[in-house]
C-alpha cells in the first residue's frame, strides 16, 4: 500500500541499487541521506521533488521548503546533506511511476522528519524485494 | 466500442480503453460474462450515460472485479456503479468529484477506494459500513472533518487523508488497531493547543435528561412522550473514564494531543459534558519529549481563564 523498494545490485558493496515503484498518490516522508551520495533516474511517470532546508537545532516550526521542481521520464536527481533534505512524491492519481536510486556508501537507517514542527526520528529502511526475491518481515 | 464486443470475445478477462478519448462505454460491453478488470483511465468519461444503464444486473455487473475511471470529468459518482456488488476495487481519482453519495455502502465487496485528487468537502458516515475496505484513499481533496463512524472500519489498513482541510481528527480513529499507514500532511492541523471554553450551558431539559441518566432513574414507555423517549436514547457518554456524566446537545469541544504510533503528535477532538470534565488520557499518549501547554495546564486554572475562540475548521 506505498511505495516498495526494490535492490536489484550491491556492487562491490559500496552501494546500493534499487528500483522504487510509485502508485498514485504514493510519497515518502521528508528525509536524510545519512552522509551518503543519492543518485536518482525517472525510469517512468513523474515524480515531485520538494527540497527542505535542515531544521534549527529544537526544531520547533514548520520546516522550511526551499524548492520543489516534477522530474520527468529520463530526468536524474542528486542529493546529499549538505544539500538539504526532501520529499519525493507521485502526485499522479492516474499514473504510477518508476524510479532507479543509487546510494553510495549504503546506508539502511535514515532520519524522517514532521514537516510541522521538524522533529526528526529515526527510521530503518526496509527492502520490498532483494534481487527479484521477496524480502519478508 | 464495436457492437459486437460481446460476441467476438466471450472470454474477455481484462479491458483497458485507457487514453483513447471515449466519452462514454457503451452497452456492448454489458454481455461480457468473464470480464473482471476494466480500465478506462483519461478519457472524457462524465456526462450522463458514460456507464451503461442496467450494469448491475448484466453479466458484467456480476464479473466486474476491478474497476479505474481515474482521470475523468465525473462530477459525481455514476449511479450505475453502485450496483457492482462484487466490485472489489474502484478508483475515481483525479475526476471532479464534490462528494461521496451515502449509496456508496451498496459496494458490499470493495477493498480499494481511490479518491484522491478530486474536489470532495465531506465524508459520508455511510462509507464506514464497507465491511471488506483495506485502503481508502482521499489525499488532495477539500476535506474538512472525518466522521467519527470511519473508526468502524476494523479492515482498514491503509488511510491516505494528505493535502484536505483537516483541522483535527475525531478521538474514535485511535480505535483503527489494524490501521498500518496514516498520511496527514498538508492538513492545517492545530498545533498551538487552545482551549475552547464557550460553552453554551445546557437548558433545564438536558440537566433533567442527564439526571435520569446518570441516576438511573427509570421509566417506561408509557411514562414519557414519544419526544422524550427519543430525547433519551440520544445520550452520548463523557468519554472522561473517572465521570460517569453524559450529555445530549450541550459539550464542550477540547482539542486533545496524542501521540500517534509513538511519533507524531495528532490534534484529536473530545466531547466533554463539562468545562469541569477533564478529558481522558489516551492509551497511545507517551510523554517523552518534553510537552506543549496542553498537558502541562492545570485543568483549573485554565477554567478560570477568559474565553477563547478556539482554532477549528
Amino acid at each position: 500500500f506505498r511505495y516498495t523498494r526494490n535492490l536489484v545490485d550491491s556492487g562491490n558493496g559500496k552501494l546500493n541499487l534499487m528500483i522504487l515503484c510509485w502508485g498514485e498518490g504514493h510519497g515518502s516522508s521528508i528525509h536524510d541521506h545519512t552522509d551518503s551520495h543519492c543518485f536518482m533516474k525517472i525510469l517512468q511517470g513523474n515524480l515531485k521533488e520538494t527540497l527542505f532546508e535542515w531544521p534549527e537545532k529544537k526544531g520547533n516550526g514548520e520546516m522550511a521548503k526551499k524548492s520543489e521542481r516534477v522530474l520527468r521520464e529520463n530526468q536524474c536527481a542528486y542529493i546529499n546533506d549538505s544539500i538539504g533534505l526532501h520529499r519525493v512524491e507521485n502526485i499522479s492519481h492516474t499514473e504510477s511511476a518508476v524510479s532507479l536510486h543509487l546510494y553510495s556508501p549504503p546506508f539502511d537507517s535514515c532520519n524522517t522528519f514532521d514537516q510541522r514542527t521538524g522533529h526528526k526520528h529515526k527510521v530503518k529502511m526496509t527492502f520490498y524485494s532483494q534481487f527479484g526475491e521477496r524480502t519478508l518481515c | 466500442l464495436p457492437a459486437g464486443l460481446s460476441q467476438w470475445f466471450p472470454a474477455l478477462e481484462v479491458l483497458d480503453v485507457s487514453g483513447t478519448g471515449l466519452a462514454e462505454l457503451g452497452a456492448e460491453l454489458l454481455a461480457l460474462p468473464r470480464l473482471n478488470t476494466l480500465l478506462a483511465k483519461n478519457n472524457r468519461l462524465g456526462g450522463p450515460g458514460s456507464l451503461p444503464k442496467g450494469l448491475g444486473q448484466a453479466p458484467l455487473g456480476r464479473s466486474l472485479r476491478v474497476l479505474n475511471l481515474s482521470g475523468n470529468r465525473f462530477a459525481e459518482v455514476p449511479p450505475a456503479l453502485l450496483g457492482l456488488r462484487g466490485l472489489q476495487s474502484l478508483s475515481l481519482g483525479g475526476n471532479r468529484l464534490h462528494g461521496i453519495p451515502p449509496e456508496i455502502q451498496e459496494l458490499r465487496s470493495l477493498e480499494f477506494l481511490y479518491l484522491g485528487g478530486n474536489f470532495i468537502t465531506s465524508i459520508p458516515p455511510e462509507l464506514a459500513n464497507l465491511p471488506s475496505l483495506n485502503y481508502l484513499v482521499l489525499c488532495d481533496n477539500k476535506i474538512q472533518s472525518i466522521p467519527p463512524q470511519l473508526a468502524q472500519l476494523h479492515s482498514l489498513r491503509s488511510l491516505s487523508l494528505h493535502n484536505n482541510l483537516l483541522t483535527y481528527l475525531p478521538r474514535e480513529i485511535i480505535n483503527l488497531v489494524h490501521l498500518e499507514e496514516l498520511s496527514l500532511r498538508g492538513n492545517p492541523l492545530v498545533v498551538r493547543f487552545v482551549r475552547d471554553l464557550t460553552y453554551n450551558p445546557p437548558s433545564l431539559q438536558e440537566l433533567a435528561g442527564r439526571t435520569i441518566k446518570t441516576r438511573n432513574v427509570p421509566y417506561a414507555p408509557s411514562d414519557l412522550p414519544e419526544n422524550l423517549l427519543r430525547y433519551l436514547s440520544l445520550a452520548s457518554n463523557c468519554p472522561n473514564p473517572k465521570c460517569g456524566g453524559v450529555y445530549f446537545d450541550s459539550c464542550v469541544r477540547q482539542i486533545k494531543f496524542v501521540d500517534f504510533c509513538g511519533k507524531y503528535r495528532l490534534p484529536l477532538m473530545h466531547y466533554l459534558c463539562s468545562p469541569e470534565c477533564s478529558s481522558p488520557c489516551s492509551s497511545a499518549s507517551q510523554s517523552s519529549t518534553s510537552q506543549s501547554e496542553s498537558d502541562s495546564e492545570d485543568e483549573a486554572s485554565v477554567a478560570a481563564r477568559r474565553m477563547q475562540k478556539v482554532l477549528l475548521g
